[in-house]
């Protein structure tokens, strides 16, 4: 009789294995690149200090985008900022993962109708994890990170695999909206 | 031969373990005092696997190469390290002057391979780190010399050795050099936390200046090599100070509380700190270290009033 | 010294030698005054001179319905604690305003604002044309009066899309009694249990 308990396992499944050992030790420990943009930053000093202490989960502050895993857009971009987000974005080393703080990312929240600051932020890079409110409170910024890590588990949070796929799509809209993606200004020429 | 190469690489693997749980342990002790309630004791572990695990990007060979020269360095100056007396890979080849050498390799390849990225904040990362290495090197090796002159030895082992057993013949043997040169012990505590780049003496890795310096361009596996490089040189520096001041280890259970209440206590007085300018650092560390550490070694070599 | 004493040494120090369109003292520390555009120079020297060494910033006001702009020039004076706004009006059609770039070097830099945000040019400063803050703008400039910044945001970036059947949880009836009945009880807590 042929042992139902003990098969060789395919390559695939091999795969998926390692790829959720790996997605333990990722949801445990996320380190974060806050893209300080706007007033919801303000958020992030209690959610880091005694007050809610985001280290026992397993977060912390990462000096370059090399080193990051989470991209933490806090509040409203403009057409400036945009640009380099972008460059932030793609230096990133994969798995990345975006969470986008404020109304201002989900919608332009007050600023829906100036000519500087732009609306959608997913259209422009993937996003994993929205934090409405305008703006949101501490707590929820935190649940929005352990929303984060449940999504992590349950393989959903994969925004950088559709950077990937619909690339032509995301340079597009960026194209769009900026014009040209590439920095021009006094310091770049 | 074999069974010493096996041993060594197992004594830079326990290195690395016991110091990467150690600093976990103390970045719980440091939120408590901070009143939080700090991460988990392994979450340094869950830190390196998660870098092995992510993509990297690779800036050139020499960004590649640089990383597994510093890694394999310092693995090859940790199998020369004892942990009590008996417990080493080598014995006989503790000698002092060993470490020092090779652990410029590593050093030196964490030097090369952050200027193969090319991003000028490493390379300004990178001439920190070397200037701070020329303001603690000299009142540490003033102070090793003075130990070694009183000794007579210049290996590890011999000088724990000295330290524990009182012999009748020998002067000031069975003393620690922690108790018998109080002002030599403070300037190498200095030099300590200058050897691990704690708080005062941060300058070289400075992440809200220079964007931590020397690792700027790393992410994923190099970082994580890194990191493992990292654990295991704070170990060889802690061990190092622990045999040449805190009299060595009888056995296991002793090198364990001793070596953790070194980093505890330099994690503490680090914890405190801000952070010095390059050139503050520099001028403290020829200012009152190098003084007191010369006054100490006259003041034991020549007039022979040791504790 | 007194600040008024100050008001006044200013105010009579510019009007004997200029024609004041009109004078306002804002408060203690700020006075403004409305020049021609011809003698703005020579006012900005004469303060200058006289220890208002600092520009602390150069502006425009678009008043569309008089098809004109206004520039206001605001230096500082470290000695004697007043600001002095200089204004002065320019034509709307075609704007063009000397530049003050050898009387205060300093003003490089707000000229390029007010030239990208409002479209004033400013012969004698070389590099006034030169973009500052926005990068690659390809429209009017924008703090003009007669520029939409909606129509611009709707034409440039994506809406979100947002369907109309959505339920108001709390207009409900139950909810509403639950809640006053709730704020009623924190009430007579507070007051330790007396109505």
């Amino acid at each position: 009789m042929e042992s139902t308990k003990f098969s060789l396992l395919t390559k695939e499944e091999v795969d998926r294995k390692w790829w959720e050992i790996g997605d333990f030790f990722r949801r445990n420990s996320l380190w974060m690149l806050m893209y300080c943009t706007g007033c919801c930053a303000i958020e992030l000093p209690p959610a880091m200090t005694s007050a809610y202490d985001m280290e026992r989960l397993g977060m912390g502050p990462m000096a370059t985008p090399r080193q990051a895993d989470v991209l933490l857009v806090t509040g409203y971009l403009s057409l400036k900022t945009l640009r380099r987000l972008i460059y932030t974005y793609e230096q990133m080393s994969e798995p990345k993962y975006v969470v986008g703080i404020g109304s201002c990312t989900i919608n332009g929240g007050i600023y829906h109708d100036s000519h500087a600051v732009i609306n959608q932020l997913d259209q422009y890079i993937p996003v994993d994890v929205y934090v409405a409110g305008c703006m949101p409170n501490t707590e929820a910024v935190m649940n929005g990170f352990v929303d984060l890590m449940r999504l992590i588990k349950s393989k959903k949070a994969n925004g950088w695999k559709k950077y990937h796929k619909n690339n032509e799509w995301y340079k597009k809209n960026q194209i769009d909206s900026l014009g040209e993606v590439r920095v021009k200004d006094e310091f770049h020429d | 031969m074999i069974i010493s190469i096996l041993m060594g690489i197992s004594v830079a693997f326990f290195g690395f373990v016991l110091q990467t749980s150690i600093a976990g342990v103390n970045r719980k002790i440091i939120g408590r005092v901070q009143k939080r309630y700090g991460p988990k004791w392994y979450q340094e572990f869950l830190d390196i696997f998660k870098l092995l695990s992510k993509r990297s990007v690779t800036h050139g060979w020499i960004f590649d190469f640089g990383v597994i020269m510093a890694l394999g360095g310092i693995i090859a100056t940790a199998m020369f390290m004892p942990i009590t007396n008996d417990l080493m890979a080598f014995p006989g080849f503790d000698n002092f002057f060993i470490f020092v050498y090779l652990i410029a390799v590593g050093m030196l390849g964490m030097a090369m391979s952050a200027s193969g990225s090319g991003n000028p904040l490493a390379s300004i990362g990178v001439m920190r780190a070397l200037t701070t290495m020329l303001a603690y090197e000299i009142p540490f090796m003033i102070i090793v010399l003075t130990i070694i002159k009183l000794t007579g030895h210049s290996s590890l082992s011999e000088i724990a050795m000295f330290q524990q057993t009182a012999v009748a013949g020998l002067e000031f043997s069975g003393t620690w050099f922690m108790i018998a040169l109080p002002v030599g012990f403070a300037v190498a505590f200095l030099s300590l936390m200058g050897m691990l780049g704690k708080k005062p003496f941060e300058t070289y890795i400075a992440p809200a200046e220079i964007a931590s310096g020397p690792m700027v361009e790393y992410g994923g596996k190099q970082l994580g090599m890194l990191f493992i490089m990292h654990e295991i040189t704070v170990f060889i520096e802690v061990s190092l100070f622990v045999h040449l001041f805190l009299g060595g280890a009888e056995n296991i259970w002793i090198f364990l509380i001793k070596y953790f209440l070194v980093y505890t206590s330099v994690n503490l007085i680090s914890n405190v700190n801000g952070r010095f300018k390059i050139d503050q650092v520099v001028v403290f560390f020829y200012k009152w270290p190098l003084l007191f550490a010369v006054m100490q070694a006259f003041v034991a070599i020549y007039l022979g009033w040791v504790i | 010294m007194n600040s008024m004493t100050n008001i006044k040494y200013v105010s009579s120090l510019v009007e004997n030698r200029f024609k004041v369109i009109k004078k306002e003292i804002v408060s203690e520390y700020q006075i403004s005054f409305e020049v021609d555009k011809d003698e703005v120079h020579r006012l900005l020297t004469l303060l200058k001179l006289e220890g208002w060494i600092q520009l602390s910033y150069l502006s425009a006001i678009d008043w569309i319905n008089d098809n004109e702009y206004e520039l206001v020039y605001i230096v500082m004076n470290w000695e004697k604690p007043v600001h002095v706004q200089i204004r002065t009006r320019i034509s709307r059609e075609n704007p063009s305003m000397d530049s003050i770039l050898p009387i205060f070097p300093g003003c490089k830099y707000y000229e390029r604002e007010v030239h990208e945000f409002f479209g004033v040019k400013f012969p004698g400063n070389p590099e006034y044309a030169k973009q500052l803050i926005l990068e690659g703008w390809d429209d009017i400039p924008p703090l003009r009066k007669d520029f939409d910044p909606r129509a611009y945001s709707d034409a440039h970036f994506a809406k979100r899309e947002y369907t109309e059947t959505f339920v108001n949880l709390n207009n409900e009836k139950s909810k509403q009694v639950k809640r006053e009945k709730r704020k009623e009880r924190i009430i007579r807590v507070r007051k330790g249990g007396k109505k």
